[in-house]
Formats: C-alpha cells, sequence, structure tokens
C-alpha cells in the first residue's frame, strides 16, 4: 500500500475502470466467504465470488454486487477484476430467480459441463442473495 | 448542348447528397472516438490479467486448462464473422466476408463439421447469398458492444470447446492496427493461445536486483485461480475483438464519407462548369438570333 491509512481500491471490468477510491478498509466476497481488506495487507491473489463487496470510509458504506472475477492485492492497492459491477438495488430478484431455474436445468453429464453448471447455480444464488 | 435545367437539377441533387454524406462522416467520426475511447479503457482488465498470469506463473505453476489444450483430432471448427449492420463503409463488410469464406473454405477441406455464425445484418445477407447455413445470427452489436452479450457468446464457445462439440474457434473480425490501418484478419481463437507471452517473460533465478519481489498468497490456490483466469482472459480476448471490429468500422465509414464528399464535390465543380458553360451559349445564340434579325430587317 503507498500509504497505510488507506485502502487504495481499484475496480475493473472489461469495459472500464469503474472504481477508483481512498477507503479504509474494504470487504470482498470471496468463493469460500468474506475477505477483509485493511491497509497494510500481505500481498495476494484470489478468487472472487458473487456477492457484496463493502467499501467503507468512515462513517459511510458503499455496496456493489461484484460478479465474481478476482482481486489482487499488491503494495499499490487492491486491485479487483470482475465482469460487472452493479449496486445491490438493480438487481431484478425475479430476473436472478429465472437465472437459478435455467442453471439448474442445465444438462451436466462430463465434468467439464458439470463445473459450467456449478458457476452458473452459483452466481444465480450470489445475485438472488443480494436482492432480497 | 445539354438541357440547362436539367443540369441544374443533377447540380442541385448532387449537392443534397453531399450534404449527406457529409453528416455521415461527422457522426462516424465522433462514433469513432467514442468507440476508441471505449477500446483503450477496456485495455485496463487485460492489463491486470496478464498481470496476474504472470504472477502465477512466476510462483511456479504450470499454466494448464482445457481451453489451452488443442483437441489430437481436428474434426468440427466453429467460425464466427464480426461484420457490421449497416453499410456505406467502404471495402470493410466485403473484405470480411471474403477472408472469411476463404477461411470456410480451407476448413471445409480438413474437417467436415462447424458452425458458422455470424454478427452484423450485412455479413448475414452475405452469408445468406452465399447459401452458407449460418447457425448464429447476432445483430445487437452496434458501434459500442457490451461485455455482458460478448460474454454469452463467449460461455457457449468455452462450453462447446470443452464438452467436444467443437475442436477449433476462429473469429473473423477487422483488427484495429492504427487509425490509419485496419486489416481483415481470421484468428484462432481456441485452443486459448495468449498467455505465452505471460510465461516467457518470467525471470529466470528470482526477481531483478533492487526490486522488492511480492510473494503472493493464493487463495483457494495457484491452479484454482488459472481455472478462473483461462476462460476470462478468453472473454476478454473476444470482447477485444468486437471493439476492434466496432472502432475499424467507424473509420471505414468515416473514410468512405469522406471520400464520397470530395466526389460529390467534384462532380458538382463539373456539373457547374458545363451548366454554366451552356447557359454562356444559349445567350450567345440569342443575341446572335437577335442581331441576325436586325440585319435581315436593314
Amino acid at each position: 500500500m503507498s500509504t497505510d491509512t488507506a485502502v487504495h481500491c481499484i475496480v475493473v471490468t472489461p469495459e472500464k475502470t469503474e472504481l477508483d477510491v481512498q477507503c479504509d478498509s474494504v470487504k470482498l466476497p470471496m468463493y469460500d466467504g468474506e475477505l477483509g481488506v485493511l491497509p497494510g495487507r500481505a500481498p495476494m491473489v484470489g478468487r472472487l465470488g458473487y456477492g457484496l463487496m463493502t467499501l467503507n470510509t468512515g462513517a459511510s458504506q458503499e455496496r456493489w454486487f461484484i460478479d465474481g472475477g478476482f482481486v489482487q492485492v499488491t503494495r499499490d492497492g487492491v486491485y479487483v477484476l470482475t465482469n460487472r459491477l452493479i449496486k445491490p438495488e438493480q438487481i431484478d430478484r425475479q430476473e436472478a430467480q429465472e437465472d437459478l431455474r435455467k442453471a439448474t436445468e442445465m444438462v451436466a453429464n462430463t465434468p467439464e459441463t458439470r463445473a459450467v453448471r456449478e458457476r452458473a447455480i452459483t452466481q444465480a444464488r450470489g445475485k438472488l442473495r443480494v436482492s432480497s | 448542348m445539354a438541357n440547362i435545367r436539367q443540369l441544374d437539377k443533377r447540380r442541385k441533387s448532387v449537392r443534397n447528397i453531399r450534404k449527406i454524406t457529409r453528416t455521415m462522416e461527422l457522426i462516424a467520426t465522433a462514433r469513432f472516438k467514442k468507440a476508441m475511447d471505449r477500446a483503450s479503457a477496456a485495455t485496463d482488465y487485460t492489463k491486470r490479467i496478464t498481470q496476474i498470469v504472470q504472477d502465477l506463473a512466476n510462483s511456479g505453476t504450470s499454466v494448464s486448462h482445457p481451453l489451452l489444450q488443442a483437441h489430437d483430432v481436428i474434426k468440427a471448427v466453429d467460425i464466427l464473422v464480426l461484420t457490421a449492420n449497416r453499410g456505406l463503409c467502404g471495402g470493410y463488410n466485403g473484405s470480411i466476408v471474403r477472408v472469411a469464406s476463404q477461411r470456410r473454405n480451407e476448413i471445409l477441406e480438413q474437417a467436415n463439421a462447424g458452425q458458422t455464425s455470424v454478427s452484423g445484418k450485412r455479413g448475414i445477407t452475405a452469408f445468406r447469398f452465399a447459401g452458407v447455413p449460418i447457425e448464429k445470427s447476432y445483430t445487437q452489436f452496434d458501434d459500442q458492444p457490451s461485455f455482458e452479450e460478448v460474454a454469452k457468446i463467449a460461455d457457449e464457445l468455452i462450453y462447446r470447446y470443452v464438452s467436444g462439440q467443437v475442436d477449433r474457434v476462429d473469429v473473423a473480425y477487422t483488427k484495429f492496427v492504427s487509425s490509419s490501418k485496419q486489416l481483415p484478419v481470421v484468428e484462432t481463437l481456441l485452443p486459448f493461445s495468449g498467455f505465452e507471452v505471460g510465461s516467457k517473460q518470467t525471470p529466470v533465478g528470482g526477481s531483478e536486483p533492487g526490486t522488492i519481489r511480492d510473494d503472493y498468497e493464493f487463495l483457494p490456490n495457484a491452479s484454482a485461480i488459472l481455472q478462473e483466469v483461462v476462460p476470462a482472459s478468453f472473454r476478454a480476448r473476444l470482447f477485444k475483438c468486437f471493439l476492434d471490429a466496432a472502432v475499424s468500422e467507424q473509420i471505414a465509414r468515416m473514410v468512405a464519407m469522406k471520400s464520397a464528399t470530395e466526389n460529390a464535390g467534384d462532380i458538382i465543380k463539373s456539373l457547374s462548369r458545363t451548366y454554366n458553360r451552356a447557359r454562356q451559349s444559349k445567350i450567345t445564340q440569342e443575341i446572335m438570333e437577335i442581331i441576325g434579325g436586325v440585319e435581315a430587317l436593314g
């Protein structure tokens, strides 16, 4: 981290750099649960799940839905690479339910297709959780 | 001598055409700038992905993934063709269709099955005219393709590749080299080969002196991250193809409309000259007639 008092959080999607902010701490949705990042965290690369990312600045909180991807913590900042960054209120509950239904109906008869199916289900579940 | 009124009419219509082409040129310029900004904004993601892959390679992970492995027997080859929805952009659509059908014929010599998917109305009509069966057609991509839509196509291709329905995926699009050079190319997307550069740059024998090497912690572990990085990178790559195609289309339209405007200007000039000459000769003729009449009377 460049400064030891703040976390420099950068969110990049394939389309553009969505966020570039300084905050006190970041809470990330990892593949297996939440991970909090405070200033001065050791470098790491991790897989993200589908869920809420929370940016804490002072008393205020900013919440975003993260659609999978990776996080890379370096000395300069926290780089979040995700497919999409959306506000939780923008998620349509019905659409998420529909996605989940489609995902569970997918045919999975080989290890590869099973992995694709699992992924689709986790993604839809993550969305559904945030939308409620 | 041509009819004066007809000449004037033609000149007026050419003038109107010039106005239209000029406007289209300006629109294309504005769209090109927007598309260009989007394309350059998208490089951040690719850069970061490459960085992660490099860090993974540095940590000693062997880079392997089903998408990176070439299939032994190539039976089915998919080809995805990216054209424009609209015409009036010079040879843009024509050259893409040409290279794509050429590649398709080559594919048909080696493999027997494969889907041809086309994006863009122009390409769809061209292939339909040529009698090529189109498996999937997309018309929703204009000058600003959205990642969400592209990711759907990418996921489908990934699914087809890992499940063994297809052994190679080619994409035909116009590659943006620089703002003055765009090339219609056919590239092989799958098996994916975007990582060779990353692993080659791995420093041998640790890091350079003077720099602090970060020892990354991998959650859950390096190979699991790689499992995710490869498809993500593939999606980004396909998205880049769409962005390149969009930028190139706008440039092609800009250039085509610019030359159309210039050409219309030339035509107006020559028409004006003929018109003026015709008018003058008419005046001269009338004077001659009057003089002739006066002389006959006198």
